[in-house]
């Protein structure tokens, strides 16, 4: 097969790769993108997207189930809702079809060159891609590795059988009766709570003292509560050991050293994910680690000339929209433009129920700074809005320099409050100080107005509490 | 005993205003002639249509919304005395709320008319027709707007037949055609509940769009919306008479450009063709304050009327009658009260209609920049491109940001979407700080989220986006 020379060779097309692909495209940079699936990567094809879809057909089914029950204060009841999960997730397999085939659109109308197969790197500018048809080799003068990141496997519980990954619970094709979770990071519990609301009993088991340790306590307190109200069991302290000899149950051992046996159809593990470091010919470079990730510069350079490395491969936060920042960065650095990370803000959304959402720096994190600090914390329970929506749990909280009210983080927790992240990440990005937040006009009534009245609260006088 | 200010009102203007100012150290006492504070927001307007707009789309969804996900139920059943309880509720807690702030700012509460009697001195009329008289270095007017009727039409609103938003938010059935005379942000959000929960809605509307003021692109593709969604919407089309008949009403209206007039027979009529300002009974004429020329409290850059000591906010001057405006100003005329220097800008205030979708709004309209002669440029987005919409099959609308063509200075942002309302305010906050597009489109968006558009329609302003 001829070889290709471009100017840039993306590997993988995750939400990190296909930007910077799409990105380069657009600025006129002759770009070529390699992926062994299909693109999108985990992201769209058994990440964040169907996930979102499941939580989103499951909240509508609980509620449903919740009018006929007769447990709705607004004076709707139905009857008898039933799922039929086989359509659930055909329509969850329809929306990654679409966006998938939409990303290839994408590529292709920025004029990206897609080579589907396994790329191996031969040297620093050289790669070669097993395809269906045989071998590819490229040469690119500047290459961005991204190839994201894999669930972590337990030794004592590897995947297979009754034990799945994320993956495999993004295409299970009925509800399991009984679903053991592993592990209470966001993943776990955006997949836990899901099936509880479809009608799995689920029971989560966490080494840990508390489910979302990267979360205060303040903040998961109200998701705590809900597992609870879902009839979802959560075993703190208690150490997965394998399955049973005949498969069939889940062993762990609790804090006292008591041996408990937990009956599953299915045991999800979800405790973590690792960077994709191996299978595509690393060994052939000579890249710096950090840790076990790909060590880069703030220009996500790596410690070879021309090889930039973007997104889960190169450490936390492993989120999407971090990898598309860096994704768009770096290809605007190959097509000639000055660029640097500088990014002030990344949010981070757990879609639990309720909704946990933090940017920039906790209380804690703030004062383990050495910062002095303002807090303020408006409860949703005060807000008209949230109580029009039946969704009073939670609150915003914003945390702030004590000396200039310089906005140093923002958290909250609460139904639909994904969608207030963009306004607290503009708000540290643009380096607002507290005047700055409670002095923007909020509409009336949102839930939005609890961000102003945060801020206000930190100034030492909310309106509303 | 003389107080400080005396504000007469306790909508979110007069509330706000006279709980700020007990803060910064006034002392406070409120007028208001309601048996509850809160004012029409709290008690008739924005909260309790918010609880019937939850709710019935919650009943709507039940029924048409979830079969795609694979959800299958039978048809919802609606208790619609459930439903108002539900509303009730919810405007009991918000009201009791505002109780408890003046409690807590010890602020003196009088329920009753108030009137002005001279600069410095009030009249609280009580129930019982017992009058008292309050001393106060400052009057603040809040007393905010009534149903403004249809110009030139005499109707008569009894609040059961022919209904104003009041009379909308407590029918005691789900009339089987109801027609809605106005089709402003009021009358499309009371007409999309009786949607919702069965009813036939006719709108008749005399401009040639819906939603007045809003962007062009968005009232266009709004009215598409709810005509898909099963409302019949007649524009251009002026009202000549609204009647009780035997059976309901019946409404009249001809094309505005002339021609045949027709007539629509309905259960119940929505009136919602606007707001006026209240004034009546305020003793203004006998004080000297001066009115503008429609019927409004003129007052300076500083809430200031022609009189010293009197003052005057929200819905009864000038402005858009919102209540978030009327808030800020509250807060603004506190300060300047204290001796501070408050403020509010006008240029940026968000204005959210709460339809399924909801529009959300804030800064210019790509008219008004046309018609300023302002250079601007446009980035678009719409929400099929966006996961998060997808997964809650919620792809109808778009965002468009528009933007100065020299400085790249956000002039205006218009969300038409399922949660616009919350999203606008991302864009409303960058536009407080001056930002431009690229600020925006630059600003690391969480994944999935539909407010990812917002910051794919900024990179489409200052160069392209990414996923179009």
């Amino acid at each position: 097969m001829k070889e290709i020379t471009c100017k840039l060779l993306v590997i993988g097309a995750g939400p990190g790769g296909y930007v910077s692909a799409i990105r380069a495209g657009q600025l006129g940079v002759d770009t070529v993108i390699v992926e062994m699936a299909k693109p999108g990567g985990t992201c769209l094809n058994i990440g964040c997207i169907p996930s979102k879809a499941l939580i989103h057909a499951a909240d509508d089914f609980h509620r449903t189930a919740a009018m006929a029950a007769g447990r709705n204060a607004m004076g709707i009841r139905a009857e008898n809702p039933t799922i039929d999960f086989g359509r659930t997730i055909a329509w969850k397999d329809g929306i990654t079809g679409r966006l998938t085939m939409g990303v290839a659109g994408l590529l292709k109308k920025a004029g990206v060159k897609m080579v589907v197969g396994r790329a191996r790197f031969r040297d620093g500018k050289t790669v070669e891609v097993e395809t269906e048809t045989g071998q590819q080799v490229i040469r690119a003068e500047n290459v961005i590795i991204a190839t994201g990141s894999a669930p972590v496997e337990l030794p004592m519980l590897p995947f297979g059988g009754k034990v799945i990954s994320s993956t495999g619970a993004l295409s299970l094709t009925q509800v399991p009766e009984k679903l053991a979770v592993v592990g209470a990071g966001y993943i776990g519990l955006e997949l836990g709570i899901a099936f509880a609301k479809l009608g799995s009993k689920v029971t989560i088991v966490e080494a840990l003292d508390r489910i979302l340790p990267l979360y205060d306590t303040q903040l998961t307190q109200p998701v705590a509560k809900r597992l609870s109200a879902l009839g979802v069991e959560v075993l703190h302290g208690t150490k997965v050991k394998g399955m049973s000899s005949n498969g069939e149950t889940l062993l762990a051992e609790a804090a006292d050293g008591e041996e408990r046996r937990i009956v599953a159809d299915k045991v999800l593990v979800t405790v973590g994910r690792k960077p994709v470091i191996e299978g595509w010919g690393r060994e052939e470079l000579e890249l710096d680690m950090d840790g076990r990730y790909l060590r880069i510069d703030d220009q996500c350079r790596t410690s070879m000339r021309g090889i930039y490395a973007i997104g889960d491969v190169t450490g936390e936060p492993m989120l999407a929209h971090r990898a598309m920042a860096q994704g768009e960065m770096v290809a605007e650095i190959v097509s000639g433009k000055r660029r640097s990370w500088d990014k002030g803000a990344i949010p981070a959304v757990c879609f639990t129920d309720p909704e946990i959402v933090s940017v920039g720096l906790s209380p804690d994190e703030a004062r383990a700074a050495g910062r002095e600090v303002k807090i303020g914390q408006f409860p949703f329970s005060a807000n008209g809005r949230a109580m029009t929506l039946s969704a009073e749990e939670g609150f915003v909280r914003v945390v702030a320099r004590a000396d200039n009210h310089l906005v140093l983080g923002i958290q909250g927790v609460g139904a639909g409050i994904s969608e207030l992240s963009a306004a607290f990440s503009l708000a540290v990005e643009m380096g607002a100080r507290l005047e700055d937040i409670a002095g923007t006009i909020h509409a009336h009534p949102t839930q939005s107005e609890a961000f102003a009245e945060a801020a206000l609260k930190a100034l030492g006088h909310a309106l509303h509490v | 005993m003389a107080y400080d200010v005396i504000v007469i009102g306790s909508g979110p203007g007069g509330y706000v205003c006279a709980v700020k100012a007990a803060q910064l150290g006034l002392k406070v006492a409120v007028v208001e002639k309601r048996a509850t504070y809160g004012g029409t927001c709290l008690n008739i307007g924005c909260i309790p249509s918010k609880a019937l707009l939850h709710a019935s789309e919650m009943f709507h969804h039940a029924a048409h919304g979830m079969d795609a996900l694979g959800v299958e139920v039978s048809a919802p059943k609606l208790n619609l005395e459930k439903m108002m309880a539900h509303k009730d509720a919810t405007v009991k807690s918000n009201v009791d709320g505002v109780s408890f702030l003046f409690k807590k700012n010890k602020i003196d509460g009088f329920q009753g008319t108030g009137k002005i009697v001279a600069a410095g001195k009030v009249s609280v009329t009580g129930e019982d027709g017992k009058v008292q008289e309050l001393e106060t270095k400052n009057i603040v007017i809040a007393t905010g707007s009534d149903v403004a009727g249809i110009p030139g039409v005499n109707v008569e609103i009894d609040e059961k037949v022919i209904v104003s938003s009041t009379g909308a938010i407590a029918l005691d059935k789900v009339p089987q055609h109801l027609v809605v005379v106005g089709g402003g942000v009021i009358g499309m959000e009371l007409g999309s509940v009786w949607s919702r929960l069965g009813a036939k809605v006719t709108v008749v509307e005399y401009l040639d769009k819906l939603l007045g003021g809003m962007d062009g692109e968005v009232s266009k593709q709004f009215q598409r919306m709810m005509a898909k969604q099963g409302m019949d919407i007649r524009t251009d089309a002026k009202v000549s008479g609204v009647e009780k008949t035997a059976n309901g009403a019946k409404v009249t209206y001809e094309p505005v450009k002339g021609g045949e007039a027709q007539t629509v027979e309905a259960d119940v009529v929505l009136i919602s063709t606007g707001r006026k300002p209240y004034t009546a009974g305020l003793g203004l004429e006998e004080a000297g304050v001066a009115l503008d020329n429609r019927g409004r409290v003129e007052i300076d850059s500083h809430f200031k009327t022609n009189v010293a000591g009197i003052y005057a906010i929200g819905d009864v001057v000038k402005g858009p009658m919102l209540a978030h405006k009327a808030e800020d100003e509250g807060v603004a005329l506190a300060e300047i009260l204290a001796g501070q220097h408050g403020h509010v800008n006008y240029d940026v205030i968000p204005g959210v209609v709460y339809t399924q979708p909801e529009v959300a709004s804030v800064g210019k309209t790509e008219e008004e920049l046309k018609a300023a002669g302002v250079a601007y440029k446009v980035g678009k987005f719409p929400f099929t491109a966006n996961g998060r919409a997808r997964a809650m099959l919620a792809t109808d609308g778009f965002v468009k940001i528009l933007a100065d063509k020299e400085t790249d200075r956000v002039l205006g942002g218009h969300i038409v979407g399922f949660g616009a309302g919350e999203m606008i305010h991302e864009i409303t906050v960058l536009m407080e700080f001056g930002g431009s597009s690229e600020d925006l489109g630059r600003t690391c968006h969480a994944h999935p989220t539909m407010s990812e558009a917002v910051k794919e329609a900024a990179l489409g302003t200052f160069f392209k986006p990414i996923h179009m």
